[in-house]
């Protein structure tokens, strides 16, 4: 009972062989196991967004997931967006568009940009606003993360 | 949050053994309603039984009807095309629970099995006649949603029951639907009325052949308005007819006041959308 479990997941390309409690959330998991503090931890309890990370091509947010149940998956943090020293296309859009402030809500904007981008290339501003309806910004009154979307549609064409 | 064991069956006999097998098991699905329940302790499993590793129980079926799997995330029934082109209320309803977040992860018989009086899922399924298949450990069972729900947060389901198919009948296909949840915001938040309508009616004699009406929020479980049904039904859907049948669906209503909203504003909002839904479906120029 109760004994640890054994998962192979794939993180930012890098793979993971790992044993963890089935109590262990992929939040913690990434925080406190591989040390990959980029994402958040806000209200845990699926409300802000901070926490979201891309899991096999969807976002969810880690607090409401157990790691033991990511068994097998491909998973994507902010920290694996960046390709070498250039930031990735939508990161230098919210620099650009000067869409951070304090910074903590960025990794989850950013990866549920990803996600809005690779499913819809060029997304009316309903959609925007509708898929972003999760990730709560306490700073910059959203404005300049629309801004933000808007100028990744341009970087990324 | 407590340590607890965890099983991931492959297949349902095995998910119903482990059901009889464990001490304090609970079944997991998108998990956004129990790990809430379990990070403050109002849930205490000693074992989670993992339904995702089950094959097919997220599918979506379509056979003039549809068969849903009991997994299937809410975000796939917000996006599938078959589902938007026959049943867009289905959808629509979808589309308004949670975030993009939470719909990846929450099942829609998740979302029927927490028992919520408030959950998006159960107020339109339940507009649409729905059945539901389960899995026991003496074989298949089929019931309809209608008497599923006992109270808030509360099922017929006993514990080693398992929720695997629900069923949409394939009538449902001819009738135009609209999902109304109202909130104090439009996002990530559980509507303090919820109305789902489902209306067979013919648009330019306005004569209705049959309406469902399903409330949500309003009493301890998700109901539905048979009084009001009951006006509207085989009659002529005159401005008058229509608000007599709000009022008729306000009185069924037995809300509770909370931090939301007061029982009489629910009542108010109950006539009003009821209403504002069927007067939006006979308007409409685009059918759904
Ligand atoms: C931030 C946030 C926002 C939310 N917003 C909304 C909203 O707007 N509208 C809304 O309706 N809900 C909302 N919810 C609640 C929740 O997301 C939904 O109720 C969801 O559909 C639950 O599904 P799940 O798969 O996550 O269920 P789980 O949490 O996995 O399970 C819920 C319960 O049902 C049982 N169960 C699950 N599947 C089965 C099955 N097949 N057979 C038998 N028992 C089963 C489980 O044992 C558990 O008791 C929200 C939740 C969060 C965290
Ligand atoms: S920390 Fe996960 S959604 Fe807020
Ligand atoms: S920049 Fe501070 S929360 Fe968004």
């Amino acid at each position: 009972m109760e004994s640890k479990h054994r998962i192979q997941i794939t993180v930012n390309e890098e793979e993971h062989d790992l044993l963890v409690h089935p109590n262990r959330t992929l939040l913690d998991l990434l925080r406190y196991d591989l040390g990959l503090t980029g994402t958040k931890e806000g209200c845990d309890e699926g409300d802000c967004g901070a926490c979201t990370v891309i899991v096999n091509g969807k976002v969810m947010t880690s607090c409401l997931v157990l790691a033991v149940e990511v068994d097998g998956a491909a998973i994507t943090t902010i920290e694996g967006l960046h390709q070498g020293d250039e930031l990735h296309p939508i990161q230098q859009a919210f620099v650009d568009s000067g869409a951070v402030q304090c910074g903590f809500c960025t990794p989850g904007m950013i990866l549920t940009t990803k996600a809005l981008l690779d499913e819809i290339s060029d997304p009316s501003e309903d959609e925007i606003k509708h898929y972003l309806e999760g990730n709560l910004c306490r700073c910059t009154g959203y404005t300049k993360i629309l801004d933000a979307v808007n100028n990744a549609v341009q970087l990324l064409k | 949050m407590k340590r607890f064991d965890y099983i991931r069956p492959g297949n349902m006999a095995d998910a119903i053994a482990a059901l009889q097998a464990n001490d304090e098991p609970y079944l997991l699905a998108g998990g956004t309603d129990l790990l809430i329940g379990m990070k403050t302790n109002a849930v205490k499993p000693k074992c989670l039984i993992d339904l995702k590793g089950i094959p097919g129980i997220d599918c979506i079926e379509y056979d003039n009807g549809f068969k849903l799997g009991a997994l299937t995330t809410v975000r796939d029934v917000e996006v599938s095309p078959l589902i938007r082109e026959k049943i867009p209320a289905l959808s629509e309803a979808a589309a308004t629970l949670g975030s993009i977040q939470i719909r990846n992860r929450a099942t829609i018989g998740g979302n029927l099995c927490h028992g919520s009086p408030a959950a998006d899922m159960a107020a339109i399924l339940l507009a649409m006649n729905c059945e539901l298949q389960m899995a026991t450990g003496n074989g298949a069972k089929t019931m309809g949603l209608d008497q599923f729900f006992t109270g808030p947060n509360s099922t017929v389901l006993n514990r080693n029951e398992v929720l695997a198919q629900i069923i949409i009948p394939k009538e449902i296909g001819q009738f135009k639907g609209i999902y109304l949840k109202h909130g104090p915001r439009k996002a990530m938040d559980i509507g303090i009325v919820n109305i789902a309508i489902l209306l067979d009616a013919d648009v330019s004699s306005g004569f209705c052949n049959q309406i469902m009406i399903a409330l949500g929020a309003v009493a301890p479980r998700p109901i539905r308005a048979k009084k009001a049904e009951a006006l509207l039904n085989a009659n002529r859907l005159t401005p008058e007819l229509i608000q007599e049948a709000a009022e008729a669906a306000s009185d069924e209503a037995t809300p509770i006041s909370d931090f939301r909203a007061s029982a009489g504003y629910r009542k108010d909002l109950v006539k009003n959308l009821v209403a504002k839904g069927i007067d939006q479906i006979l308007n409409s120029k685009d059918p759904s």
